[in-house]
C-alpha cells in the first residue's frame, strides 16, 4: 500500500477510529474503576468511583463523536468510505441519511451504544446508592458494545467491524491499485428503497432504546445479588423494567406498522424470526414485570423474578446474536449476512449469562425465598402463574426460531415448519388463550386475599357476558371458520378488556392505583382483538381466474390467484369495485401507478370512489421494489400493492434513442382509412371521429415559408367511456411531404396523417393499434383487512397504560426513599449527639 | 402438596408438549426424489438453473411463474409457482421451495431466495466497476 491516493479524505476515518479505540478504552477503565469502588472497602476513597465516572463520559463523548465522525462522512458523500458507498448516494435526501446509519451493523451497534450511553448518565444521575454496582454492568456492557465496532486484527482474526474501514480496504479490485480510483466511483450503492420510508427514521432508534434499556433491570438484579441488596433493587428496576417494556414494545408495533405500510408481503406480522428475535426478551421481562411485583407486594416468587429479569437481558443478546450472525439466512429473508462476528456475539452471551449462573449459584442461599405457601385466591398468585405461561410462550417461540441454532450446534438438519405462521399462530394463540383468562381473573381478585364467594360471581358474571361478547364478534367477522383456538382467544381477549374496564371503573371511584395497570391490559385485548380480526379474515380482494389455462392439472392444484392483472384504461371488476388503472406519476425514483376504485351500486349510480397510488421502484441493484398503498376506513382497509409492473425503463432513462421506425415495432400494423370530414374510424377499443381538417396547422418550431403547407387532421377518440382530441399533421416544405404522427398513449394509439386525396376530398389516416403485450399495465393484489384499527389502537392504549404505571410507581418510590432517608437520619443524629 | 411443585409439575408438562409439537411440525429439508414419495409438502433447497427459461408472461396469466431448480443431490425439476416472479429472482443463489409434486412438476406454495446482490454484498459491484474502467 505504497500508492498514494488521490482525493481521498482520510481525516474523519481516522478520527472516527480513535473515538472508536477511545471509547472502548474509557468503557472498559470505566468498567474496572467501577468493579473497585464497589468492592472497596475504604469509603473515603473516591478516586476508583471519580475515575470510573469520569471515563464514563469520556466514553459518551467518544460516542457521540463516532456518529458526528459517519455523518460527516455520509453526509458529504466520501465514498472511499466503504460504509457511506454501501449505504448511502448521492441522490439519498438529507433526512434519510439518519436511516442509512442503520441499514449496516456497524450503524445499529452505534445506535445501542449511543442509547446505552444516555442511559448510563441517568444512571450516573439517577441511581444513589446502586450507581457503582449498576454502572459496572453497564460500563461492560458498553465495552462489549465498543469491541463490535473496532474491526483491527488481532491473533489474526479480525475483532469486530468498523464503520470507518475504507472501500479499497473492503474490497478486491484491480481498479484500488489505481491512485486515481476515486476518479471512477462516481456513486454510492443507495439505500435500499424499503427503508426510504419515515417510519424507518424513527423505528430503530425506538427499538433499540427498548433494547438498551433492558440493562437497566438487568444491572440493578446483578447489583441487588453482588451486593447483597436481594430486596432494595427489585422497586426501582420495576420502574425501569416497565419503561424498557413500553419502548420496546412500541418499537416492535413500530416495525409492524412499517411493514404493513411499505413492505409487500401483505401483512403486519409474519413470525419472521427477525421479528421473533425482538419479541422473546419483550416476553420474558413483561412476565418479569408481573413477577416483580409479586415479589414487591408478598415477598414470593424472588428466584422467578431475578430469573426472569436476568434471562431477559441475555436474551437481548441472544437475539442480536441471531439476526447479526447470518445463521438465520436459511430461514429469514432480512437477517442481517454474517460479518464474521459469529463468535464475537457468542462470546457476548456467554460472557453476561456466565455473570448470572455465578451471581444466583454463589448466592442461593442467601436469597430470600419464602417456604410459606403462596394463598391461591390471592392476585399475586395467579399473576405469578400468567406471568410463567408468558415464560412458556417465549419458550416455544425461541425453541422454533432457534432452529439453526440447533443445526449449527448439534449438526442435525432440521427444517423449520413447513406452514410456521400456521404453527406459531396456533401454538401461541393457546398460550395466549390462558394468558388473556388469568389477565381477567386476576381482576378480580385482591392482593393477598379474597373472599372466594364473591370472587367466583363476579368472575364468573363477567366471563359468562365475554362468552356472549366474543361470540358475537366470532360469528360476525367469520372467526369460527378458523381453528378453534382463535375463537377461545378472542373470548379470553373480550374478557381480558371487559375485566379490565371494570378495574378502570373503580377507578373513578377512588382506587387510582390500578389505573395504569388496567389500562394497559385493555391495550393488550384490544391488540389481541384486532391482530385476530384483521390477520384471521383478512381476505384477497383481487382473486382472479382469468388466466389462460396452463393444463387443468395447474388450475386444479394451485390456490385461488391472488394476482390481478389491469391494462391501463381498462376497468375491471373486482371484490364490488371497479378498478381501473388510470395513470402514471413519477416522483424519481418512485413510479406511482393511479389506481381509481369506484363502487357502483344497482342503479348504476357512484357511491363512492378513491385513488390509491402504489407505488414501485424499478432499482438497478434489487430490481422491482414495490411499496402498497392503503385506504383506511375506521372498521377496515383496503391494501393495494403491484406485484409486477414494466417500467425497466424508468432505470435506463427514455433517451431518444427509439427512431420512428423503432416506434413502430411497438404497434400491430397499420391500417389505412380514407376518411372526409366527419366520417367516424372504429378500432378495437373504441372510435374516432374526423371533426374538422386545419389548415391553419403548425408544428413547432418549423417555419412555414411560401407554398409551405401543413395540414392538422382533428380527431376526436372515444375509448373505455373516455374522450381524447388527437391532431396529426401533414406538412409540403420545399416541394417534399412530411407527416407528423400523433400518439394517444392512453388509448395505445397512434394516427399517421399520411396522404391528402384532394380529388375525393379526402385523407389519408393510418391508424397504429397497440398490441395488448405492448399496452402499459400492472399486476397487483389487493387485500381487505377488517378492523385492524383495534390493533393499531390498541397499542396506544398500552403504551398509555405503561406510562400511568412508570409515572405510580416512580412516586412509590420517592416516598419509599424519603421514608429511608428519615429512618437512616434518626440513628445519624443519635451518633452526633 | 405445595403448590410450587403443581406449577412445576405444569410447567414441565407444557415444555415437553412444546418440544414434542415443535419438533413434530418441524420438516426437514428434502430433495425432489424425497418430494415424489410423498403427498404432503416440504422444503427443497437447491439452485436455479440459468440457463433454462424463467417463464413469466403478466398477459397471459398473471399468476404463474415457472422455473427449473436443481436440489442439493443435483436433480433438476421444473417449478411452478402460483404468484408473480418474485423481485430479483434471477439472481438468486440459493433458493429453498416449500410444496409438493404435482407429476413432474414441483408445485411451490412458497419461495424463500437468497440474493448476494442485495446492499449489503460487495461482489458485484465490482463487476460493474470493472466494467467502467474498460470503457476508458
Amino acid at each position: 500500500m505504497d500508492t498514494a491516493f488521490k482525493g481521498e479524505h482520510l481525516l474523519p476515518g481516522h478520527l472516527g477510529q480513535f473515538f472508536i479505540i477511545l471509547a472502548f478504552g474509557s468503557a472498559l477503565l470505566s468498567a474496572i474503576s467501577y468493579y473497585f469502588a464497589t468492592t472497596s472497602t475504604n469509603k473515603l476513597d473516591k478516586s476508583w468511583f471519580f475515575l470510573g465516572r469520569i471515563s464514563f463520559f469520556v466514553n459518551s463523548l467518544s460516542v457521540v463523536s463516532i456518529g458526528a465522525c459517519l455523518f460527516y462522512i455520509i453526509y458529504n458523500n466520501l465514498f472511499e468510505y466503504h460504509y457511506a458507498w454501501a449505504h448511502s448516494s448521492r441522490k439519498l435526501p438529507v433526512y434519510y441519511i439518519i436511516s442509512s446509519y442503520w441499514e449496516g451493523q456497524e450503524g445499529s451497534f452505534w445506535l445501542w451504544g449511543f442509547w446505552q450511553a444516555v442511559l448510563g448518565n441517568l444512571m450516573i444521575w439517577k441511581a444513589k446508592t446502586f450507581e457503582k454496582p449498576v454502572m459496572t454492568v453497564i460500563a461492560l456492557s458498553q465495552t462489549l458494545l465498543a469491541s463490535m465496532l473496532i474491526g483491527v486484527e488481532l491473533f489474526g482474526t479480525r475483532v469486530g467491524s468498523s464503520p470507518f474501514i475504507l472501500l479499497r480496504q473492503a474490497i478486491e479490485g484491480p481498479i484500488f491499485s489505481r491512485p486515481d480510483y476515486l476518479t471512477f466511483i462516481k456513486d454510492g450503492n443507495g439505500l435500499n428503497p424499503l427503508l426510504q420510508n419515515y417510519w424507518m427514521v424513527i423505528h430503530p432508534p425506538t427499538l433499540f432504546l427498548g433494547f438498551a434499556s433492558m440493562v437497566i433491570p438487568f444491572a440493578y438484579a446483578v447489583a441487588g445479588l453482588w451486593q447483597r441488596r436481594y430486596k432494595e433493587w427489585v422497586q426501582p428496576a420495576i420502574s425501569y423494567a416497565l419503561f424498557a417494556v413500553m419502548v420496546l414494545g412500541t418499537g416492535i408495533i413500530m416495525g409492524s406498522f412499517w411493514a404493513y405500510e411499505s413492505l409487500n408481503f401483505g401483512g403486519f406480522w409474519a413470525w419472521d424470526p427477525v421479528e421473533n428475535a425482538s419479541v422473546i426478551p419483550w416476553l420474558t421481562l413483561i412476565a418479569a414485570v408481573h413477577v416483580l411485583i409479586v415479589y414487591k407486594n408478598t415477598g414470593h416468587s424472588y428466584f422467578t423474578a431475578t430469573f426472569l429479569v436476568l434471562i431477559s437481558f441475555v436474551l437481548v443478546l441472544y437475539a442480536s446474536f441471531l439476526t447479526r450472525s447470518g445463521i438465520l439466512g436459511e430461514t429469514s429473508v432480512h437477517a442481517f449476512t454474517d460479518l464474521g462476528m459469529k463468535w464475537h456475539l457468542v462470546i457476548d452471551v456467554l460472557i453476561f449469562l456466565a455473570i448470572c449462573i455465578y451471581l444466583v449459584v454463589s448466592r442461593w442461599k442467601e436469597l430470600p425465598i419464602t417456604k410459606k405457601d403462596e394463598e391461591t385466591y390471592s392476585r399475586e398468585f395467579w399473576m405469578f402463574v400468567g406471568a410463567i405461561f408468558l415464560g412458556l410462550s417465549c419458550f416455544h417461540l425461541t425453541l422454533v426460531t432457534s432452529i439453526p441454532v440447533w443445526n449449527w450446534i448439534f449438526g442435525t438438519k432440521l427444517a423449520p415448519p413447513t406452514e410456521p405462521i400456521k404453527h406459531y399462530n396456533v401454538i401461541q394463540a393457546s398460550f395466549a388463550v390462558v394468558v388473556t383468562l388469568l389477565t381477567g381473573f386476576a381482576q378480580f381478585l385482591k392482593y393477598k386475599k379474597t373472599d372466594s364467594a364473591r370472587f367466583f360471581i363476579t368472575a364468573v358474571v363477567y366471563l359468562v357476558f365475554s362468552v356472549l361478547v366474543g361470540g358475537l364478534i366470532i360469528y360476525v367477522t367469520g372467526i369460527y371458520k378458523l381453528h378453534f383456538v382463535f375463537s377461545l382467544v378472542m373470548m379470553g381477549a373480550v374478557f381480558t378488556v371487559l375485566a379490565n374496564a371494570k378495574v378502570l371503573a373503580d377507578v373513578l371511584k377512588g382506587k387510582v392505583k390500578l389505573a395504569g395497570s388496567a389500562v394497559a391490559h385493555i391495550g393488550f385485548g384490544l391488540i389481541l382483538v384486532g391482530a385476530l380480526i384483521a390477520a384471521g379474515t383478512s381476505t384477497v380482494v383481487s382473486q382472479n381466474n382469468s388466466g389462460i389455462g396452463y393444463g387443468d392439472e395447474f388450475a386444479k392444484t394451485s390456490n385461488p390467484k391472488e394476482n390481478i392483472m389491469l391494462y391501463k384504461n381498462q376497468p375491471i371488476q373486482m371484490g364490488g369495485y371497479t378498478v381501473t388503472y388510470f395513470g402514471d406519476s413519477v416522483v424519481a425514483p418512485n413510479h406511482y401507478f393511479k389506481v381509481d376504485y369506484k363502487k357502483i351500486n344497482a342503479a348504476g349510480k357512484v357511491t363512492e370512489e378513491f385513488v390509491l397510488k402504489p407505488n414501485s421502484q424499478a432499482n438497478n441493484k434489487m430490481g422491482l421494489v414495490s411499496s402498497p398503498d392503503t385506504k383506511h376506513y375506521l372498521f377496515h382497509d383496503l391494501y393495494t400493492h403491484v406485484t409486477m409492473a414494466p417500467i425497466k425503463a424508468d432505470l435506463d432513462g427514455e433517451d431518444g434513442g427509439h427512431s420512428e421506425t423503432d416506434d413502430d415495432k411497438n404497434y400491430d400494423a397499420p391500417v389505412s382509412h380514407e376518411v372526409a370530414v366527419g366520417d367516424t374510424i372504429r378500432f378495437r377499443e373504441g372510435f374516432m371521429v374526423l371533426k374538422s381538417l386545419n389548415k391553419e396547422s403548425h408544428v413547432e418550431n418549423i417555419p412555414l415559408k411560401g407554398t409551405d403547407v401543413a395540414v392538422g387532421a382533428a380527431f376526436e377518440i372515444f375509448s373505455h367511456e373516455k374522450t381524447y382530441k388527437a391532431e396529426p399533421v401533414f406538412m409540403i416544405k420545399g416541394g417534399n411531404a412530411f407527416d407528423f404522427a400523433r400518439k394517444v398513449d392512453d388509448a395505445g394509439l397512434k394516427l399517421r396523417f399520411s396522404k391528402i386525396i384532394p380529388e375525393q376530398n379526402k385523407v389519408e389516416i393510418q391508424v397504429f393499434q397497440q398490441p395488448e403485450s405492448k399496452k402499459p399495465y400492472i399486476v397487483m393484489k389487493a387485500i381487505n383487512f377488517p378492523y385492524i384499527n383495534f390493533f393499531w389502537s390498541g397499542t396506544i392504549i398500552m403504551v398509555i397504560g405503561f406510562l400511568m404505571s412508570i409515572f405510580r410507581r416512580n412516586k412509590e418510590l420517592r416516598i419509599a426513599e424519603a421514608n429511608a432517608e428519615s429512618k437512616s437520619a434518626k440513628p445519624g443524629k443519635l451518633q452526633k449527639a | 402438596m405445595k403448590k410450587s411443585s403443581i406449577i412445576g409439575i405444569i410447567v414441565i408438562a407444557v415444555a415437553i408438549a412444546v418440544i414434542i409439537s415443535t419438533y413434530s411440525s418441524s420438516s426437514t429439508y428434502g430433495s425432489f426424489k424425497d418430494a415424489a414419495k410423498t403427498t404432503s409438502s416440504l422444503q427443497v433447497v437447491g439452485h436455479l438453473v440459468k440457463d433454462k427459461q424463467l417463464y413469466y408472461d403478466a398477459h397471459k396469466d398473471a399468476n404463474y411463474f415457472s422455473f427449473y431448480m436443481t436440489d442439493n443431490k443435483g436433480q433438476e425439476c421444473k417449478i411452478v409457482f402460483t404468484g408473480t416472479k418474485p423481485q430479483d429472482f434471477e439472481r438468486s443463489e440459493q433458493i429453498v421451495l416449500t410444496g409438493q409434486m404435482q407429476g413432474n412438476e414441483f408445485h411451490a406454495s412458497k419461495i424463500l431466495m437468497k440474493c448476494p446482490s442485495k446492499y449489503t454484498q460487495d461482489k458485484v459491484e465490482i463487476t460493474e466497476t470493472k466494467a467502467k474502467t474498460a470503457n476508458i
